[in-house]
């Protein structure tokens, strides 16, 4: 644990700009595209933003403005099937980062655990349908009566 | 664009489905951004300040665990800019975490109470109930965008 204990990383002055964002993209179980044609495909946008390969997609750092363009433009490759969530630390950023510490990353387990949901919330994407939602009311008074009834007739 | 409130507040799901319906999602990344790359703070990675309980005070009485005041400092302005909110009963831990099952109470009655929208549906646990889940949280963004239109 203490070999994880990182007391002073060193960011650039890029990690520490308020203005910077963070955004990892993740592909789907179902994704038609991989790992390096996201990647790819971002680099020849030619925005002035960090880029970083992952086994489950990308990571992408910048400014706000040119991190969301290049996620439009990669989500138009597999609209249902590319996931992206915003991140609060920096790519590499020590007290983070794998390659620093001893095992994965914390993060990584909540992404494999939301990642067994994908598949089926990009198949939903694709074949959206129409529901209502039902508004939950408070119970009515004589509906609750019966209720504390039935409860003490169990007890009994 | 309504600012929309997720919980679990660091869901991949939620955040995502959020966005493409073209709202804010006020995700708990967002803010653990601030704490870590502010060169103010200079003991990371324990980047909890002594102010961050006090301002915890706000949502959480004096009497409560300074674990609830100090994770509220960071969920509470979530909860105060949200126009709109989704949550997720029963969900699993690694569908997102806060690490504490009272500020989840806390955060999540303060969600109720605030007077907006609000979408309650349970984690799913079938490939039924995940289309389901889609469709209600699509549904209610679409309703979001038809109120602010009016």
């Amino acid at each position: 644990m203490l070999k994880n204990f990182c007391k002073n990383p060193k960011l650039g002055s890029e990690d520490t700009d308020p203005e910077t964002a963070t955004r990892m993209i993740i592909l789907g179980p179902k994704a038609n595209v991989s790992e390096t044609e996201i990647v790819h495909h971002m680099h020849l946008l030619e925005l002035p933003i960090t880029i970083k390969h992952t086994c489950y997609g990308a990571m992408v750092s910048g400014k706000e403005k040119d991190v969301l363009e290049a996620i439009k433009e990669v989500r138009k490759l597999d609209p249902n099937n590319i996931f992206t969530k915003d991140r609060g630390f920096p790519p590499g950023d020590p007290r983070r980062c794998r390659g620093h510490r001893l095992g994965p990353r914390e993060g990584y387990h909540q992404m494999e655990s939301e990642f067994k949901l994908l598949g089926d919330v990009s198949d939903a994407l694709s074949n959206p349908t129409k529901v209502s939602i039902e508004k939950n009311k408070p119970i009515c008074y004589d509906d609750f009566k019966d209720v504390l009834k039935e409860c003490s007739k169990d007890k009994k | 664009m309504v600012n929309v409130a997720i919980y679990p507040p660091n869901s991949l799901i939620l955040a995502d489905l959020i966005e493409r319906k073209g709202h804010n999602a006020l995700a708990l990344q967002k803010e653990v951004r601030k704490k870590v790359t502010d060169p103010e703070i200079d003991s990371p990675p324990m980047n909890l300040t002594e102010e961050d309980p006090i301002k915890g005070l706000k949502y959480a009485a004096i009497e409560v665990p300074s674990g609830v005041r100090g994770r509220m400092s960071i969920i509470g302005p979530i909860i105060d800019e949200a126009d709109a909110a989704i949550l997720v009963d029963d969900a699993p831990f690694g569908f997102g975490c806060v690490g504490c099952a009272r500020t989840n109470e806390l955060a999540t009655f303060l969600l109720r109470t605030k007077g907006m929208p609000v979408l309650e549906i349970n984690y799913p646990t079938s490939r039924d109930e995940t289309f389901d889940m889609v469709n209600k949280i699509n549904e209610f963004l679409d309703s979001l965008e038809e109120k602010e239109d009016n």
